[in-house]
């Protein structure tokens, strides 16, 4: 076996340290990626942040922010954009918490097949749910004639019936933690269903739901396709509204100015939504 | 309880649903079922622009879902060789994109590719770009959990056995994390399938994707037609899915 | 392929302040079964990746055949190593498992093949080549890891409890396999990491028993078993009684009985313990005789084990089975032969219990 001339298992020539392939260090191996990401991702939104800064009469002020800030329509869009995204998440929450009570809970066959359900639910755009409504509450449809969809009310049902999901998903792997036998445990000291939930079920359900919740927040806050399907001239989001003045007004620094506010209400949450979930351990 | 369910959860997400593909063949809507039962909007939802738009789509969705793949996937692989601080930096840097409205994105995107020397607004690859940036978090994110429950000891055994790192890579820890690699690109395949906001700020006339078909039609007021070619959508990622779920099982099982 | 620790010193995490190993200095010979035995957090393990390469020490060289690997990767050290989850490569089949070593060296592949089957065989697992590991029983699957790490022809083998997570039965037939490996494979040296005393006794050439990151002691089972140099390899290595006693002339003084044992150059009023095994005192009256009450009594089958307290100490003795044992709390007296005592000069650290 000594003489094998195959025996590669101990390298027997003398290797100088510092010989053979240098180890690329992980700095380098994350660099390309990360270029990529500055470079199609960072130096944009830079660009964006420096053109809100850019008024189309040129040099470099503060104009474009004044003009926004003074605009009704901003004031409007800031408003409603946040009131239906914490409007939507409560609901989201509510129902998520309920429908996920039940799935887990409650047994029976298919909860294996709901769980899918959401799975495929999620992979599907949003603005499907809004086209459903324009039948159920539009103007031809099953309800009829009915300016409903038009109204904000619209916008936060279709937003509550998408985004209920998202908290649906945390829920059921928080409740599928949950040790039954604890649940037997305080029903077999005589706790009624209500108490269980309040004492038992809702204090292991918190992190998951505050992650749940701050998540559908952000999305709520960054949705577009809802709302544009509304067709709603009423209801105007920011993200709409960066739409509308790139897109349709070709006010470039405007809507920079817009977007610049709604990356920094966005991301500010998103970032408590991180390091909420990271406590939470979801 | 179970009517509480049956209450909730169908009307709520199982009927929009349905409403659409009701909605899909019919010719209009009068009362609470759908009426003038028809295969008209799917011969114009299968043909002509329509059929440009799928191709469009999947391409994109295709082309998009690949490169975040990549990119999401080696980002994930060297931040897993970072330290602690370099780590935590790397993740936050490719979360951000989950975080900033898809609207800004697109508009981003826009700005900064409109002009030289990266002149790409105009063309296809300006939609596809923007997608990728789109769904490479969450590419990221899958790859980074997948390859945090690794078991380091594999890597650990290869390595003893004398294979170099690059081996060890493609031998051990790829094949690995194949079954979790392919349900990431699924699920990229899926997002950018149903992309609307960032598609409709950058989107040439010659490269239209079937959400934006979608909300054209609406917006004219071809509700009908608009919906069939959504159950196309909706069909169309079901299908690359479920490919994808058969990959996948096939991949866990070896 | 002899391995060599050159006062190895590795910290957690690079922090000086916490110290895994604390310079190591061990030689293990060519073809020499090494156990490292010691309970967990002893630094044994640590030790074991420091040779394998996976662990970089922040003083100190390892060497391997007189050469310095202490900057070496792993991949280029040519070390098996067998650990004790297996870490089988789970897409992987047996054959393919057992080949990946030798695939990543580039080695023809008709070699491969006869080298595998070889493997297979040595390790009886010839007739489950193409079963994914997860098909596999546990001790099926620590046999294909040993057939993996063998196929590469290391002259070195490292193996981290590899028999730890099998059961009781499991464990002792495959303790003798790896005693027959070895038989069969003389040139290669051994280095097994455990925390049981059986096995580094049953395998091991020599024990190095490690405690808190340190060599305690290192030597032949039977030196170790028989003359312990401290405590806490004496308690350690086979159970031991160690009774706290100060030196005399001639003998030592325990619980107010004087006691004749050997004491060597140990100078008299020192104190010193005192190390009996269990299965070396007798019950009844005898030389060296120590009277105490029975506190606890526990039938082991072949043995009785008496717990007696003398003087607050408790007192183990393995008695061959017992026809009329004592009751608790019954006064009873036990003893042992001067030479199967050994005097320790430090003091006691526990009851030995």
């Amino acid at each position: 076996m000594a003489g094998d001339p195959a025996l590669q298992a101990v390298p027997t020539r003398s290797a100088p340290r510092n010989e053979g392939p240098r180890r690329w260090s992980p700095q380098l191996w994350a660099a390309p990626p990360a270029a990529a990401l500055a470079l199609f991702f960072l130096y944009p939104l830079a660009l964006v942040v420096r053109q809100s800064f850019q008024p189309d009469s040129g040099g470099t002020s503060v104009r474009p922010y004044a003009d926004v800030f003074a605009s009704q329509a901003f004031r409007h869009a800031l408003w409603t954009t946040v009131w239906l995204a914490v409007a939507s998440t409560a609901g989201c929450l509510v129902l998520g918490f309920l429908l996920a009570l039940v799935i887990s809970f409650v047994p029976f066959p298919g909860a294996k097949g709901v769980a899918r359900f959401i799975d495929v639910y999620l992979s599907f755009p949003s603005f499907l749910i809004t086209l459903a409504l324009l039948f159920i509450y539009g103007t031809t449809g099953i309800i009829g004639s009915f300016q409903f969809l038009t109204t904000p009310w619209g916008v936060l049902l279709a937003e509550v019936t998408y985004f209920t999901p998202f908290v649906m998903r945390p829920l059921l792997a928080a409740f599928s933690q949950l040790d039954t036998a604890q649940l037997e445990a305080a029903s077999s000291l005589g706790a009624r269903a209500p108490r269980i939930v309040r004492r038992v079920i809702l204090p292991e359900a918190l992190p998951a739901l505050a992650a749940g919740g701050s998540l559908v927040l952000v999305l709520c806050l960054n949705e577009f396709g809802i709302v544009l399907f509304t067709g709603a001239k009423g209801v105007t989001t920011l993200p709409m509204l960066v739409y509308g003045k790139a897109i349709l007004e070709s006010d470039y620094p405007g809507a920079c100015v817009v977007a610049v506010v709604n990356v920094l209400i966005s991301v500010g949450l998103y970032g408590l939504y991180r390091v909420v979930s990271r406590r939470a351990g979801a | 309880m179970w009517a509480v369910f049956l209450v909730l959860f169908l009307p709520l997400f199982a009927l929009p649903l349905l409403v659409v593909l009701g909605a899909s063949f019919a010719t209009h809507w009068p009362g609470v079922l759908p009426a003038g039962l028809t295969t008209d909007n799917y011969r114009a939802a299968t043909r002509g622009e329509a059929l440009q738009a799928l191709t469009t789509s999947l391409l994109t969705a295709a082309g998009a879902s690949l490169l975040a793949l990549v990119v999401g996937t080696w980002a994930a692989l060297a931040g897993a060789a970072l330290n602690r601080r370099y780590r935590r930096l790397m993740d936050a840097l490719f979360v951000l994109p989950v975080a900033v409205p898809s609207v800004v994105v697109g508009l981003s995107v826009l700005v900064a590719f409109s002009q030289p020397p990266m002149l790409l607004n105009g063309t296809r690859w300006i939609v596809i770009l923007a997608h990728t940036v789109l769904v490479t978090a969450f590419a990221h994110q899958s790859a980074s959990a997948a390859i945090a429950r690794l078991d380091p000891a594999c890597e650990q055994a290869a390595a003893s056995l004398g294979a170099r790192p690059s081996y060890v890579l493609l031998r051990v820890r790829l094949p690995l994390l194949l079954p979790s690699l392919t349900a990431a690109a699924g699920l990229c395949f899926a997002l950018s399938m149903g992309e609307l906001s960032a598609t409709m700020m950058l989107y040439p006339p010659d490269w239209t994707p079937l959400p934006v078909l979608i909300y054209a039609a609406t917006d004219r007021g071809a509700l009908f037609t608009g919906s069939a070619v959504a159950v196309v959508l909706m069909a169309a990622t079901l299908l690359v899915l479920f490919a994808v779920s058969r990959v996948r099982t096939r991949a866990s099982y070896r | 392929m002899s391995i060599r620790f050159d006062s190895v010193t590795v910290a957690y995490d690079g922090n000086v302040g916490s110290l895994a190993l604390d310079a190591l200095d061990l030689t293990v010979e060519p073809g020499e079964v090494m156990a490292l035995l010691g309970p967990s957090g002893s630094g044994k393990t640590t030790a074991l990746r420091a040779v394998a390469g996976f662990v970089r020490p922040v003083s100190g060289r390892v060497l391997l055949g007189g050469r310095d690997v202490t900057d070496l990767p792993p991949y280029r050290r040519g070390i098996g190593m067998v650990v004790q989850q297996y870490a089988l490569f789970p897409h992987l089949r047996v054959d393919e498992n057992v080949a990946f070593g030798l695939r990543a060296r580039r080695t023809p592949r008709g070699e491969i093949r006869q080298r595998v089957a070889e493997a297979l065989e040595m390790t009886g697992m010839a007739a489950y080549a193409r079963r994914y590991p997860r098909e596999l029983s546990g001790g099926q699957q620590q046999r294909v890891a040993i057939a993996r790490a063998l196929a590469i022809r290391p002259r070195v083998l490292l193996l981290d409890e590899p028999l730890s997570a099998l059961d009781a039965q499991l464990r002792s037939g495959m303790l003798a396999e790896l005693a027959r490996l070895h038989r069969e494979l003389p040139d290669v040296s051994m280095l097994y990491v455990t925390h049981d005393q059986v096995e580094a006794l049953t395998l091991a050439d020599r024990i190095a028993v490690m405690d808190k990151a340190r060599l305690r002691a290192c030597g032949t089972p039977r030196e170790l078993y028989r003359a312990p140099t401290d405590a806490f390899t004496a308690s350690f290595v086979g159970g031991a009684n160690l009774l706290p006693v100060t030196v005399g002339p001639g003998g030592v003084s325990f619980a107010g009985a004087e006691l004749k044992v050997e004491t060597g150059d140990v100078v008299a009023g020192a104190r010193a313990t005192l190390c009996v095994r269990p299965h070396l005192v007798g019950l009844g009256a005898g030389p060296n005789q120590l009277v105490g009450v029975v506190r606890e009594i526990q039938w082991r089958g072949a043995t009785h084990r008496l717990y007696v307290e003398v003087d607050g100490h408790a007192v183990m003795a393995d008695l061959r089975e017992l026809r009329d044992p004592p009751a608790h709390g019954e006064s009873v007296s036990l003893h042992f032969a001067a030479e199967d005592a050994v005097l320790l000069p430090a003091g006691v650290v526990g009851d030995g219990r």
